[in-house]
Parts: structure tokens; sequence; C-alpha cells
């Protein structure tokens, strides 16, 4: 649901509820996956590197 | 056994076996506690929830419906609209195009949406001149409860429950309302339809609360000055009782005293002259009287009747409007309200005749579908005079298309006002003038027992300011049906109940079997019998429902048929009926919201239930339901319990005894029966622990990682108790549990450990003791609006120089939403959002220029010093199609000082000191406590139970097993100590410590062992505070209020007096203004009035003009006094003259 400048051209994987497939969702498309037609989608993992104190 | 002494010995032998057999004692039912869990399968807890929704929905529903079948209009005397039929479908949602999918209640959680389902209806109508059928039309939606009969969670399997991400131990029986669970909290109040007896404004009054499905009324019979009333909000005055009974047509005073049957009739001779005085003698002249004393009707109808008509409608339908008036026979009434009277005049020689309305027995719980359909057949009254004004406006119009009601049958208006009942939790209801709020709560999620707390929660009318005792105090009659320890402490204590573990809230049951059946047994119908007959000795009435059907002469065969036919199922087996000596009456009930529990029925002294049942009941042959139809055990109300003998052990049957009582520990609720060894302890101590338990941090449920709610605790690794107890079992807390079990040593140890304070090991900390997970979940909306504009988010905005996105949009990924796995620090965008500048100018909007439209930001921002993590990310869209965004955050947290804990006896503390392992005091085996507690927690409060819950826990710990400290029972201490000395342990639970410090033995033994703590919600993290300088509030400019707004510690009233009486002066100006809202103004010496800039505009000088200081507040006063025409003048003075 972005409009992102430049990015607004590639479009958001995200991850389906129900069947976790992978769906390429640009913005102001309608959330609906592809597979099944569930309406919960989820974000995936951030590809940045994340690092944890162990305390 | 007199009449057997004659008896040879050899005769009553081969009869009845050996003598000395008679006088051994019952043997205890062992494992007799199994139908417990067999009565929870079936019954009890939120079973009472759904029952009642399942009643509502499948029965009652249609007898609404039913009632208001048929809407008519003036305007065309051929239109009609029928309902045939009702249906309330299994809940969807709507996918837009008239396609609707099944929903589950987790989706409807995640979306924010409502788990309701349709309500249609088959109707009959005119279109024109033309009969049209219609078959499945929706008028509205109805919330669902969730394991109700229509959820699409009933008889699902574990794995079934799974797939819906549901967990199978939730117990269900509340609401999701846009995405907000919601449960409808049990009301309690007095019954309906009952005499009661009560000390009213003059003296002793008799009043009726009569309730049917048009009309609520009150109806008192009270005594003034010797003479006796009747008073009724349809009637401006009281109405002298005899007159009222001169217009059932009951005329002569001869046949009213003998229907009132008192035997001295000087009581009722100045009545009874009243109708002389005013000349009454016919049944016309009364009831014309009556007439003359209507309150006048606000809404003239078109029909006009005449007073007479009117004061017979009233006497018929309004006055004890319960009881039924078949084709103008009062006889029934009559007869009613002579017993009104009898009874006042008994209870003013005597008080035994005034009722307790604190009595359970007089009490009646209100259950989630009483109160819905209370508030459907409102709504659905409304609807249909809705479409009946609909349909007065549009006939008369010539129109090219016919007038179609189906047209303006639309479904809104039913559904939103369900939505907003529930939602709300406000019940208004004019027709009855009903106006209550809070009857809905959002269900507490805390941890699982705080959601099945609030389930069994029982809410009391009465009003939380008022300073009576009586309604809040333990009622006896409240023993086995709400748990005398859990309630809350304050202002809701005594009114905020909970229920006990066996309690069944009855639904209502059909009336007519009961009548068939009293009538077949002897019961000689109100209207064959006459008053002499009534009031005769050793006659007595006989009431279903607070209604008189009749008289009897041997009631005890009446109760005995009953309670037979009862047992063998040929009657409902939760009606109940009792014979009160007192009243001369014979009781039956069979109407909804009676508390009842189930007993085992006693006959001659030997309880029904034997082992083989147990036996049958363990290998699956035999269930709860069984043990019901086959008689052996049955459900007492409290008002029958008040009518038998009943027996807690076997041991103390005797030959009275009737019934036998299951398990005692069934009498506590289910968060007390967390607490192990309850009987051991101060009853204020469990109560204590009643409220904490519902603060404990732990698990919420196996779907608790798929949850999104705002806020939720979790425990790093929970543990099931040491000490387990049967509720524990029952209510599945040991599966679901929210707590560790810590190794606590009972000794002193520095000073930070006084006033409760705990010491806690650091290597327990660092081995995860007490680590919780803290989810926030923050939520975004993404609205349209009515210009064809909508919310947007933005991809991270760039800084030109690095190419880098700028620090605030460092986490967010290209789509503008943070991606999970994210650190998210203090004030950092999570979601980027802009909202349009201009949104509800309609038509304005350009069509297709949407990127001239202007917008603003409104991002949403993580606000917390302490970081999080970004859990998960969850993008969908809610019930109106706009963009929903969830963002899961989360904190891990490790104990820290000031963080509250306690165990399971009301025991709580905050840990006062983190000390490392090194310097911990420890045992010859090198056991390290993870908690010392100072013991001084214990003389004062007698927490015994804790003592015994480590013994106990320690035993279990070498023999590896699970100790029991079940309430009334429970393993012995007797026998733990002997297990712990069998392992080489000293039998007192005293073990020999090192100290850590100084490696010298300590010179006590200490006692120490496994106590189950739980780490309650209350963190320092958040709530530590401090602030220098900040924010100030805009109007007085003094510093804000309260934490989130990095608001002032306030110096208040009391402190303020400290600090005047010590005479500190200038600590009270430092404190009061210039740490606060100091401010320099010019006054005027000559006017007295403010200026400015040294400048007095009234006196157009600055001669006299001086700057002072003073709070802005005293300034803002000064102004606003000015504002409305007053005039504070100032005189100053220099202070050193």
């Amino acid at each position: 649901m972005s409009e992102g400048g430049k990015e607004s051209k590639t479009p958001m994987v995200y991850i389906c509820g129900e069947c976790h497939n992978e769906n390429e969702i640009r913005p102001r498309d309608p959330i609906r996956c592809r597979e099944c037609g569930y309406r919960i989608m989820y974000k995936k993992r951030t590809k940045r590197l994340i690092v944890f104190d162990a305390r | 056994m007199g009449e057997y002494s004659g008896m040879d010995q050899q005769f009553v032998e081969t009869h009845f076996g050996n003598s000395s057999d008679f006088t051994k004692p019952i043997k205890e039912i062992e494992e007799k506690w199994k139908l417990v869990p067999a009565f929870l399968k079936i019954k009890g807890l939120v079973k009472q929830h759904i029952d009642s929704f399942n009643y509502f929905i499948n029965v009652e529903i249609k007898k609404i419906v039913e009632a208001n079948d048929k809407v008519v209009c003036d305007a065309d005397p051929l239109f009609y609209i029928k309902y045939t039929n009702v249906y309330v479908g299994s809940p969807d949602v709507d996918e837009g195009f008239n396609i609707s999918k099944p929903t589950t209640p987790h989706e409807c959680r995640l979306r924010d949406m409502t788990y309701s389902a349709p309500i249609t209806v088959d109707i009959e109508y005119m279109r024109g001149s033309q009969r049209v059928s219609r078959t499945g039309l929706l008028i509205g939606r109805m919330p669902i409860m969730l394991r109700s009969s229509n959820c699409v969670l009933t008889n699902k399997s574990e794995y079934e429950l799974a797939k819906m991400n549901e967990c199978p131990l939730d117990p269900g029986g509340y609401f999701v309302v846009k995405g907000q669970e919601k449960v409808i909290l049990i009301q309690e109040q007095l019954s309906r339809n009952r005499l009661i007896l009560e000390e009213g404004k003059y003296g002793v009054q008799c009043q009726v609360t009569s309730s049917t499905h048009e009309k609520k009324t009150r109806t008192i019979v009270f005594v003034k000055a010797n003479k006796y009333y009747l008073g009724h909000n349809s009637f401006i005055d009281p109405i002298p009782i005899s007159i009222v009974f001169k217009a059932m047509g009951v005329i002569s005073d001869q046949e009213i005293s003998t229907m009132v049957g008192i035997k001295d009739l000087r009581k009722i001779t100045p009545t009874l002259e009243e109708c002389h005085t005013l000349k009454i003698y016919t049944q016309e002249a009364a009831l014309k009287y009556l007439g003359t004393k209507l309150v006048p009707k606000r809404f003239v109808t078109t029909k006009v009747k005449t007073p007479l008509e009117e004061a017979r409608e009233a006497l018929t339908s309004t006055i004890l409007s319960h009881v039924p008036v078949v084709e103008y026979n009062y006889k029934m009434k009559a007869v009613y309200l002579a017993l009104m009277l009898k009874r006042v005049i008994e209870a003013q020689s005597d008080s035994k005749f005034l009722d307790d309305k604190d009595y359970y027995g007089n009490k009646r719980l209100e259950l989630a579908g009483s109160l819905l359909s209370l508030m459907f057949e409102d709504v659905f009254k409304r609807f249909n005079f809705d479409l009946k004004t609909i349909a007065e406006k549009t006939i008369p119009k010539i129109r090219a298309t016919q007038f179609d009601v189906v047209k303006y049958m639309k479904s809104d208006l039913i559904t939103n006002c369900l939505v907003f009942a529930i939602a709300t939790g406000n019940w208004t209801i004019k027709r009855f003038r009903m106006e209550r709020h809070g009857v809905t709560q959002v269900l507490s999620r805390l941890s699982y027992i705080s959601a099945l707390g609030m389930m069994t929660r029982v809410n009391s009318q009465f009003e939380k300011t008022r300073k009576v005792s009586g309604p809040r105090s333990l009622q006896p009659s409240q023993w086995g049906m709400l748990c005398p320890s859990d309630t809350p402490e304050g202002e809701a204590c005594g009114l905020v109940k909970n229920l006990a573990l066996m309690t069944h809230i009855t639904t209502e049951g059909d009336e007519n079997p009961l009548v068939r059946l009293a009538n077949n047994t002897g019961v000689l119908e109100i209207n064959t019998v006459g008053g002499e007959f009534i009031n005769s000795d050793g006659v007595y009435l006989v009431f279903l429902n607070g209604n008189i059907i009749g008289a009897i002469r041997h009631y005890r065969r009446l109760i005995s048929m009953f309670r037979l036919m009862r047992r063998s199922g040929y009657i409902s087996g939760y009606c109940s009926i009792y014979p009160n000596h007192l009243h001369r009456c014979v009781y039956i009930s069979s109407d909804g919201g009676r508390l009842c529990r189930p007993y085992i029925i006693v006959i001659n002294g030997i309880p029904s239930v034997s082992k083989e049942h147990i036996v049958e009941l363990e290998k699956g042959i035999r269930s709860f339901e069984d043990f019901l139809h086959d008689g052996l055990i049955e459900f007492l109300d409290v008002n029958e319990e008040n009518d038998s003998y009943i027996a807690c052990y076997e041991r103390d049957i005797t030959r009275e005894t009737t019934h036998l009582e299951i398990s005692t520990f069934t009498l506590l609720g289910v968060c007390a029966g967390l607490v192990p060894y309850p009987h051991h302890n101060q009853s204020p101590r469990n109560t204590y622990q009643c409220a904490m338990g519902k603060q404990a941090m732990g698990t919420i449920g196996y779907n608790q990682k798929n949850r999104m709610d705002t806020l939720m605790y979790n425990l790093v690794y929970p543990q099931a108790p040491m000490v387990k107890t049967k509720t524990i079992e029952l209510t599945n807390f040991d599966k679901l549990p929210a707590g560790q079990n810590a190794t606590i040593a009972v000794m002193s140890y520095s000073g930070y450990d006084i006033e409760d304070a705990l010491i806690i090991n650091k290597a327990s900390l660092d081995r995860g003791f007490g680590r919780c997970l803290v989810y926030k979940t923050s939520k975004c909306l993404l609205k349209r609006y009515a210009n064809q504009t909508f919310d947007r988010i933005q991809g991270p905005l760039i800084d030109t120089q690095n190419s880098k996105p700028i620090w605030k949009h460092g986490v967010l990924d290209a789509d503008g939403i943070v991606g999970p796995g994210e650190q998210v620090l203090n004030k950092q965008t999570i979601v980027n959002r802009s909202i349009p500048v201009i949104s509800a100018v309609p038509g304005a909007a350009p069509g297709g220029a949407t990127s001239s439209i202007e917008f603003r930001d409104a991002p949403i921002v993580y606000k917390n010093p302490e970081s999080s993590y970004v859990e998960k990310v969850m993008v969908s869209t809610n019930e109106e199609e706009s963009g929903l965004i969830k963002i899961l955050l989360r904190q891990t947290r490790r104990p820290e000082i000031g963080d509250k804990f306690s165990s399971r006896h009301g025991q709580k503390g905050v840990v006062g000191l983190v000390v490392e392992q090194e310097d911990m005091p420890f045992n010859e085996y090198g056991i390290c406590p993870d908690i010392i507690m100072n013991p001084h927690g214990y003389p004062s409060r007698m927490t015994v139970g804790k003592l015994i819950e480590l013994l106990s826990g320690k035993a279990g710990l070498l023999e590896g097993k699970f100790h029991y400290g079940t309430a009334f029972g429970g393993s012995k201490v007797a026998d733990v100590s002997e297990e712990l000395s069998k392992h080489g342990f000293n039998y007192q639970g005293k073990d020999f410590f090192t100290s850590g410090i100084t490696g010298e033995p300590l010179e006590a033994y200490i006692y120490s062992g496994p106590v189950y703590y739980q780490k309650l919600k209350h963190m320092v993290q958040d709530k530590m505070h401090a602030r220098a300088r900040g924010p100030r509030a805009v109007l007085t400019r003094q510093p804000t209020e309260g934490r989130s707004k990095d608001g002032g510690l306030r110096l208040g009233e009391m402190e303020r007096d400290c600090l005047i009486g010590y005479g500190a002066s200038m600590m009270l100006v430092e404190r009061l203004m210039v740490s606060s809202d100091i401010c320099e103004v010019d006054v005027c010496n000559q006017c007295g009035r403010l200026g400015y800039c040294g400048w007095c505009n009234s006196c157009k000088s600055s001669g006299q003009v001086s700057t002072i200081t003073m709070p802005y507040a005293c300034k803002l006063l000064l102004t606003e006094l000015q504002a409305m025409n007053i005039t504070a003048r100032l005189t100053l003075n220099h202070y050193c003259k």
C-alpha cells in the first residue's frame, strides 16, 4: 500500500497467513492471497543483519 | 426400630444381612471427586454462558419473532408482513458482491471484525394486492458466542482447532466484536414475580415486581395508619385495597375477609370501612373510582375509552401483570392480592415474615442469552415499527413501482444495535426503563486464569457508593454456589463475586408439564376453591414461578411425588420444589437464572453412588448425564438446598440425610482453587491471591504466538506447580501455567529484604528465572474518505547527502512499514503513513488528479525509551475494506530490582536486591536458593499453607512426583515429613546452610524448598519516572501530569500541609511557585490592576507600576475574574516595611 518514489516499481513480497504462499502485492492492490483468497498477509523477515546481546 | 423388635434374629439376618453391619460407618466412596471433571465436561464454569446463548439463539429468538410476527399498517388494510420463521446461521464475512465466506474467530480478532452470523427470516407479505412469500431474508447480524451451537469451533477436534489457530483449552463463552474479545458479565438481581416483604416508608410492605414480555411493573401493598393500600405507578394515589378487591369482583366484605384469612378481623375493618365511607358497593362503582385515580396518559390514542374501561384495562394488564387474567376472571389475581395483604398483616406482628433480600434463593442471575434477548426483542420491535411507518408514509403515494417492503428491510439497524450494545456495554431499553452500563467487559488476557476467572464473574446491580454491608457480606446461602474467597478488595468488595466450580445456572424450562403433574398429584385449581379452603389448617398454596396454581392438603405427597418424577427424568432435572412452612406454601420453580449444583442422592442413609459406578465412570462407560438419568445425582437450587439434609462426607451421614456432597473442594472457585492448602491460610490471604493470580504472567493459550493483542505478557519458561490441586488439573492450569517453582530459603539476608522485599539469585536470573516477554501491538488504519482520497504509506525518506534513509526512517522497508526482526529505537517511525489534508469536502476532489492532493504526515512512531524488536507485521483489511496494519513489538525482560513477585498465598513482594550466586548461602548439597524471603512475612499473616506447600514441594522433588494441596484434603504434613526423612532430609524441612559471604555455617537451620512463584505484571520499567524540566500545560503553565506526558512529581495537599506545619516558607515558595508556574507581572499600585511592560493601561501611566512574581495560576485567576466583570485589585506593600 505504498507509493514510495523509486521503489514503487518493485512490488513487496508478503506471505499468506493461510497457505504460506508468497504474494507480490503492489501498493493499492487488494490484500488477498492469489492461491487461497485469504485476506491476512505477513511481512517477510528483514534482510538486514540483527545482532542480539546475550544477557 | 421398634416395629422390628418382635422379629427373631434369624429372620433379620436372612432378610437384611448381618446386623453388626448396620452400625458400621458408611465406607467412603473413593475417587468420587472424579464426578467433578465429568460434570465440568457437560456443565459449569463457562457452559452456563454457552447454554444460555444457545437457548436464546435456538429457542428464544423464535419465540420473540413469533410474538411479534405481524406488521400491519393503517394506510392499507390489506397490507401485512408476517414472519413465518427465523434462523441464525453460521458466522461468515462479507466478501463483497454478495459473496460470503465462513470465518474463524481468530481471523476476526486479527482483522478487527465482528464474529457474527446472519439472522434470516421467512416472510409472507402483500405487494400491492399480491401475496408474496420470501425465504432467507437477511434482517441483521448476530454476534456469535464462541463455542456456542452456531460457532465454528464447537465439536471440533484438537487438530481442527489448531488448524483454525484456536487454543483447545480456551473456554469460549465470549464474543469477538470489532476484534475485541467481550464478555457479557453475569448480572445478579432480585428475582422477579416473587412476593418480597420489606420495611418500607410507612412500615411493612409487600412488593412484587411483575415482569412479562410486554411489561415490567411494580405493585406494592402497604399499611398506613392501620389501613391497607395498594400502590402502583399507574395510579396517582395509593388505593384502599378493599376497593381493588371490589373492582376485581370480590364484592362482599365477608368474601374479602375469608379470602385474606386473617383470624383477627379487626385488622382489616378500617380498610373495609373505607369502601362504605366512599359509598362503593359494586364492581362498577369501584372501577369508576379507580378510573378517577388513573395517571393521565401522555399520548392520547385514537380509540377513546371511558375511565371505567381504562381502569379495568389497568387492572387486567398492568397491576400484577404476571398473574394471568382470562376473560376478565380476576379470581387468581384477587387471591394473589389477598395473599399479599395477608403477608403484610402477618409481618406486622412477626418480623420472621420479612424476606432477606440478600438470600440467594431470592436472586436470579442474568446471563448473556437473556440480556441479548431483551436487546433483540427491543430492536426487533423497533425494526417492525420502522417498517410500519415507512409503509404508512409510502403506500398513499402513487408511484410507478409498486411498494415492496423488502426493499426497506435493512440489516443495519439490528446489526448495529447488537454490536453497539456488546461493544460499549450500555444496555438501554426504553420500554423497561432499563439503563445499565458496564454490562460487558473486555476479556482480560493477562493469563489463562484471568480469562477463565472473568467468565465466572458475577456482577451485582447494587450501587458501589452506598455504604451498606448487607449485600457485600458473605451470605450463608451462597455456600457451594459462589466462591467465598474470590472477591476484589476496595469499593467493589462483595459486590463482584465469582461462581464456584460446580455451579450451574438454570435456563428457562417449560411450565406446562409441571402444572399437569401438580394437578395430577392433588393440587386443586385456584379457580375452583374458595377463600375458606385456602386458609384452612394444613392446606398449602402451590406456586409455580411466582404464580399461584392451586392449593393442596397433602403437600408432602406432592413434594415427594415431584422429586420422584424429577429423579426418574419425567420432568426437567433443573426445576425445584420446596415447602415454606412459615408461608404455608409450596414453591415450584422452573425459571431461568437460578443457581444450582449437583448432589449425590442419599436414600435411607446410603448414598446412591457406589464404587462400581465410579469404576464405570473411569472406564468411560458412564457419563455424568447417566448419573442424572439413573437418579443417582440431582441438581438442587438454593431454595431446595435448604429443605435438604446434606452431608459433606460419608461419615456425617445420618438417618435424616438426603444428599451427599460430591467433593468439598468445589465450594471454591477457579481462582481460589489455585491456592494449595487454602484451608490452612488466614482467609483474607486467599482473597489476596485470587486478585493476584489474575495479574500473574505466564501462558495465555496454545495460540498465543498467533495472537496480536495490544498488550500481552508471557513467561519465557513457565512451569507447572510442584504442589497441585484438583482444581488446577480440572481447569488445565498445569497445561497453561503462570509461574515458576523457585527454591526459597526463609531467612534474613542483608537489609534489602525488609518489608516483604525479596533477595534474588543472579545466576537464577541468568538461567531464565522470571524472564518474560512483553508484546505490544501498534495498529495503523488506512482509511478511505468520502472525496475519493485515502491514506497512503510512503517508503523511507532518503538523505540526499549519503543516500541512506534518515535516522527516523532507519528501520522502514521499501513499503514504508518496518520489517520483522528489526530493532526499533525510541521515536523511530514504524509505519510512514500520510493522510490527505482535505478529506471531508464532498465533490470538490478532482476525479483523476490524485497527485494534486496535499498530504500531511501522520506516522506511527515508537515511543518508549527502551527499544523493542519487531516480532511480526500483519497486513490486512477490516470490515470496511480499509487497510489495517498491525505490528507486534517484543521486549524480553529479565527481573530487576523493583519487579513484583508473589507466591500463591497472598504474599507479594518486590525484588530488593539481586545477589551474585557466590554470595548466596548454600546447603550441603550445594543447592543455592533462587529467592531468599524474610521470615517476618509469616507471623502476622499466618499463611501456614505456604509453609506446607514448601514441605510438600520438597518431598515431591525427592520422590519425583507432584503432591496435592487440594482444599480440605491434599497430602498430609505427617506423610510428607515422613517422605522427607526417608530421603535423609530433616523431618521439618530445615536444612544446614553455609554463608556464601563468610564461608561459615549459618547459626540456624534454614527452612527451604520449592515454592511456586508468580511474576506479576507490575514492573519498574513501566513505572519508573523522574523529571527535572519538561513539558508544561498550556493553560496554567504548570508542569504536565502523568508519566506518559513526562509529567512533574506533584507536591500534594498533604505534603504542603507538612511544610506549612514545619514553617518552611521558602521551601513552599520554591516548590509551589518557582519550580512550577512562576510568572512576572506588572501591577499598578494606583488602581491595583495588572499592567504590562511597566505601563498601566487604565491609569495611562507608568508611575506606580512595579514588577512582582506570582504563580501563573494566580494571574490566570485574576484575568478570568476580569473576564466575568469582577476586578480584583492588588495592593502592594514593600515587605521590609
